[in-house]
């Protein structure tokens, strides 16, 4: 009977516990019945382990079942090993009773009966498991919550088993922080690759891997920040906070950036470069990966292998040293992007091109192109503009800077008969074609690291504020070229509105220029010269372009009651900006009234209606500033109007109710 | 090459100042006396095209006529190590080298004699330039060339290049000492109607103020006209620094002009500047004083640093029609908003009541050759209904001698007032006018004023 239940609990008798009745002794029983319990347990946890393990994973693998993954296979290892001291206490009794009879049932059962809480234990794991069905870092999380646990036996086989998965774990962390490969063939790793095929497979041979590469290489020189790696929230380990994830994730992702610059490589590429040139290439690109960490990597290598020790597996342990990788990560990125790649003059290309900070150059520009872009664009348009900015940049003597090599304008051509839905923005009347100053790109040819801040997006929102600040300088230098025109005229209203209307576009430069640019850029240059970290950098550019968009009234806000018509989401709806819109609109009729009008008459007529509808909206925008007291772009239009009214006329013009003109005193 | 000006230099005065202007600009651009490109100097992104041009041998010319009836001026020039500079073809002296004799009638009737010649250099001068913007005229007002010359070119330059913007930076005498050129009222009042009939934009260089400040800011007892031409080229290299250092805007005239002029005819700006050092002060003892764009900016609008003599506005009536300022240094942008509420606030400056006016600031760039002492320093373009005290201050002196009839025959002389002194009246008129539109802008009903009213 004894031996009964020791095969019982060594788990090779698939009997149940009652069918014999003829106890010795009358607890024995229930002693039994306990041991019963046991072995029944380890039972359950003996399955789990075969089902999971590693050989059941060969013969699982043929058929199409759903793989367990390696975190599991490190489960059950970690299982059957704490099992193993289990079933040397077994073999202990085993011998034990066969060497003396007269030991009793309740004798083995001391020996098992420690064993309960820890297979209760695992056993509450394993149905947690299957019940969440949880997988790889899930499991991982689930194991390290029963680390603390009072039986100091639970806890050192807890300890052991998550000994075994945190292998698994600090391992995948090593090669995706150090090289930014991602070793997890059963997307158990809290990063996880968003494929845009669905049918990739993550079979880790050779030459998938090289396709993996190429894809991702591509997916680079198209510019765009995210190479595929996201974070999977459901993922994340309980201990390790969502900030060190997104560090972690990171890291990998500059790493693999530094793996595949696009120039290095098309350059080693390229046969037709003479041999010691090419070696040299070739050497550079090999050693590329490697001159990331300097002489770091094996320090780094060691410390996280280190991690794998359960008593060093701390948050604030992996946290350092993910700090230690990531300083080493920004500071090389800081090389290659600022010092290499030049950032700092970069962003100073961005002011003085996108920003109009060469004021001469777009003058130049203007007085050569502003009869083309007037009119719609045609098949000819990108190619005029591209040789009157080269005429523009000869005659500012910048013909011969590099800097001017790296711009480009593009006009997209639509077809006048389908509707222009290519057309960026600004397309209030959609019967027309939009004309060159709303549909106008300026295109930037960046050196390599550069897309990870002028992506698509923010050159699209750069695009944005370089249309609005061409249009007002075409307007105002429209308003300026009038001026010996009007002085020369003698009459008073005319040369009275012409100069309302400069003294507007004037006001409105400088709001721009010096208040929201200027301001703004000595910002983010002073932001860039006290860091030398590349993220911060980064945090920086970003706060600086959306600074200069809020301010500029470029951001779209779901202001309802706007007055701007026909706005197609896309298009930017902001009230502020559809009536700096509108006066653009108003000054550009009022440059070509003197194409349409003859005599004195109409003039006066013309003038008349000019002259109401730019009461009409400077009243508009003052009013603007009550409904807009309380969002951000209030503050920003009370400083447009400061400058505006600065002696208090248009506000006494406008004849404004009280609450307004005491807002406008701020 | 676009936005270019020609500087036209006339007279005694206008060569000295104008021989004063080029040295700054040689200066600031880094370019040497003899007009090569010093080494320090050619990466620079500054705009040397606006006022120079280069010769085949790549040193540069200046866009400038000289143009005198004496040779005294000339010579010194030509003596000078910037003799090479100039191109020798656009120095122009008359024949007879006798001058004008301090008197305006005479200089009007070489420059018409002389026209052909005169506009020959000044039409190859604007043939060689892509996109001429404008002429800037030196000269003074009560001198015979500068004033009688410079009166006839500017009524053709009119004819000749209407598009074209015709900028002069007239000195106007010092009343605070007897002249030695007796018909000197004469002079400014037969300048003042050209200057307010064919000018577009007239920067006013008041002697007396100028010897004021040298006097009392910079304390130099007796201030010498290279002292006094040292303050004048600051005012003009400041005045034309967007142009030459391109920043953001203003990169041409036009677009520094006509925000200040809103009305045709008063086109007379008056200029500050500050902080202002003598050469003397910098070496002795450098007084080193904390400058900020408030500050720079607050002190433009104090009258003493003003640079036009104004008679104290008792009344309290006139007001600024526009203002510029160009600050030039290190500047936190972000200090110019905050600025103009400061000043905004504190009321410190009064506006026309008929329009919209603020003060304008551009920031420009400094030149990088040139050290400086301060940190910012700001150049103030101003239109003030007030400088219509010192028009008036001429019209009196003027009344003083033609009701006298004195000194008329030097006058009648020559061929324009050989018959009638007419021309004496009308011009009188006109600068009557001229004061009086000057008070009305500092009115409301500006809006509403017309010339023959004001005359009834």
């Amino acid at each position: 009977m004894i031996h009964d239940a020791l095969l019982m609990l060594w788990d090779c008798s698939p009997t149940n516990g009652s069918n014999e009745n003829n106890y010795s002794n009358d607890g024995d029983a229930e002693i039994y019945g306990r041991i019963y319990e046991i072995a029944k347990s380890h039972h359950r946890i003996q399955n789990f382990v075969e089902t999971t393990g590693f050989r059941s994973r060969k013969t699982l693998s043929a058929s199409n079942h759903k793989l367990y993954g390696l975190y599991t296979q490190a489960l059950s290892e970690g299982m059957s090993e704490v099992l193993q001291l289990y079933k040397k206490t077994l073999i202990e009794v085993e011998s034990l009773v066969i060497g003396n009879i007269n030991y009793t049932l309740s004798f083995v059962y001391s020996y098992v009966e420690k064993y309960r809480g820890l297979f209760n234990t695992l056993n509450r794991v394993i149905t947690t498991i299957k019940e969440r069905r949880l997988v790889g870092c899930q499991i991982l999380s689930l194991i390290h919550q029963y680390i603390l646990n009072g039986s100091e036996m639970v806890h050192e086989a807890i300890v052991k088993i998550f000994t075994c998965m945190n292998k698994v774990f600090v391992n995948q962390l090593c090669t995706w922080l150090l090289y930014g490969e991602l070793r997890d063939p059963y997307q158990e790793f809290f990063i996880f690759r968003n494929l845009d095929e669905p049918s990739e497979t993550f079979l880790s041979t050779p030459s998938s891997a090289q396709t993996c590469d190429k894809s991702l290489v591509s997916t680079l020189q198209d510019a765009t920040l995210d190479c595929g790696f996201t974070l999977n929230p459901s993922m994340i380990p309980h201990f390790v906070p969502l900030s060190l994830a997104q560090e972690i994730l990171f890291i990998g992702k500059t790493v693999l950036l530094f793996g595949f610059e696009p120039k290095k490589t098309k350059k080693s590429n390229n046969f037709a470069t003479n041999r010691s040139m090419m070696t040299l290439q070739k050497c550079v690109t090999d050693s590329r990966r490697f001159t990331i960490w300097e002489e770091k990597e094996a320090e780094f290598h060691e410390k996280l292998q280190k991690l794998k020790n359960p008593e060093v597996f701390e948050v604030c342990n992996l946290r350092s040293v993910v700090r230690d990788i990531k300083e080493c990560v920004t500071k090389h990125l800081w090389t290659v992007a600022v010092e290499e790649a030049q950032l700092i003059h970069e962003l100073k290309l961005m002011k003085d091109f996108y920003l109009l900070g060469r004021g001469e150059l777009f003058l130049e520009l203007l007085r050569l192109t502003a009869h083309m872009l007037d009119k719609a664009t045609t098949r000819t348009s990108t190619r005029d503009m591209n040789h009157a900015f080269q005429l523009a940049a000869r005659a500012v003597f910048l013909s011969n800077s590099a800097d001017i090599e790296k711009f480009s304008f593009e006009l997209p051509y639509v077809k006048p008969n389908t509707t222009g839905n290519s057309s960026v923005e600004e397309d209030s009347n959609c019967s027309s074609v939009a004309d060159g100053w709303s549909s106008i790109i300026l295109k930037y040819d960046f050196k390599w690291p550069l897309h990870l801040l002028f992506t698509p997006e923010v050159l699209a929102r750069y695009n944005d504020m370089f249309r609005l600040l061409l249009r007002i300088k075409k307007t105002q230098h429209d308003l300026h070229a009038l001026w010996k025109t009007y002085k020369q005229s003698a009459s008073f209203p005319v040369s009275q509105l012409h100069n309302k209307l400069m003294f507007l576009m004037d006001n409105l430069q400088h709001y721009m220029q010096a208040d929201v640019l200027e301001t703004n850029f000595s910002r983010l240059m002073d932001a860039v010269n006290k860091t030398n970290d590349f993220e911060k950098l980064k945090r920086a550019h970003a706060t600086f372009l959306a600074d200069v968009l809020s301010q500029s009234f470029l951001t779209v806000t779901s202001f309802s009651d706007s007055d701007c018509s026909g706005d197609t989401g896309d298009s930017i709806n902001n009230p502020v900006f559809c009536n700096i819109m509108d006066l653009l609109k108003l000054c550009h009729s009022f440059c070509s009234m003197n194409e349409i009008v003859s005599d004195r008459e109409a003039e006066d007529y013309y003038i008349r209606g000019y002259s109401e509808r730019f009461n009409k909206l400077v009243k508009h925008l003052m009013q603007l500033l009550v409904s807009l007291r309380d969002r951000p772009c209030g503050v920003y239009l009370a400083r447009l109007l400061m400058r505006l009214d600065y002696n208090r006329w248009l506000s006494g013009e406008a004849q404004l109710t009280q609450s307004v003109t005491n807002m406008l005193r701020y | 090459m676009p936005s270019e000006m020609i500087t036209l230099q006339l007279g005694q005065c206008g060569n000295q100042i104008g021989f004063e202007f080029w040295k700054q600009l040689c200066i600031e651009h880094g370019i040497s006396p003899e007009g090569i490109l010093e080494e320090f100097a050619s990466a620079g992104s500054d705009r040397k095209d606006v006022f120079f041009y280069q010769a085949d041998d790549d040193h540069y010319i200046p866009r400038a006529v000289l143009l005198d009836l004496e040779p005294r001026v000339i010579h010194t020039i030509m003596n000078s190590p910037y003799a090479k500079l100039y191109n020798p073809e656009n120095v122009y002296l008359s024949k007879h080298g006798g001058g004008a004799g301090n008197n305006w009638a005479s200089g009007y009737a070489q420059g018409e004699k002389l026209n052909e010649e005169v506009f020959d250099i000044i039409n190859r001068e604007a043939d060689g330039s892509d996109n001429l913007e404008g002429f800037v005229l030196c000269h003074s007002i009560a001198g015979g060339t500068g004033s009688g010359m410079g009166s006839y070119i500017l009524e053709h330059l009119s004819d000749r290049f209407p598009k074209k913007l015709v900028q002069t930076y007239s000195v106007f005498p010092n009343l605070d000492e007897i002249s030695d050129v007796v018909v000197q009222p004469y002079n400014s009042l037969l300048t003042l109607k050209r200057l307010t009939e064919s000018a577009d934009c007239v920067m006013v260089l008041d002697n007396t103020a100028l010897n004021r400040i040298a006097s009392d800011r910079l304390h130099i007892q007796n201030p010498s006209f290279a002292q006094i031409n040292t303050l004048v080229s600051t005012i003009m290299s400041a005045s034309t620094a967007t142009l030459r250092y391109p920043s953001y805007m203003n990169n041409d005239l036009i677009s520094l002009v006509a925000p200040l002029i809103p009305t045709p005819r008063l086109h007379f700006l008056m200029t500050g500047y500050t902080p202002l050092t003598a050469d003397h002060e910098l070496n002795a003892a450098p007084k080193i004083r904390k400058t900020t764009v408030l500050d720079v900016m607050q002190r433009l609008l104090q009258p003493k640093n003003m640079m036009v003599s104004l008679s104290p506005d008792r009344t309290n009536q006139h007001c600024y029609i526009s203002i510029l300022n160009i600050i030039q240094g290190e500047v936190d942008p972000s200090q110019v908003h905050k600025s103009l509420q400061r000043i905004r606030e504190r009321k410190l400056a009064s506006f026309i009541p008929w329009g919209p006016a603020s003060i304008q600031v551009a920031l420009s760039r400094r030149s990088p050759y040139v050290h400086a002492s301060h940190k910012v320093s700001g150049l103030l373009l101003a239109n003030h209904t007030n400088i219509s005290s010192l028009f008036d201050r001429c019209l009196q002196q003027f009344d003083k001698l033609r009701k006298r009839e004195a000194f008329l025959e030097v006058f009648r002389k020559e061929p324009m007032f050989k018959e009638s002194l007419e021309e004496f009246d009308e011009s009188r008129s006109v600068v009557d006018d001229l004061v009086h539109e000057y008070q009305a802008a500092a009115t409301p009903d500006y809006v509403h004023w017309n010339p023959e009213s004001s005359q009834i």
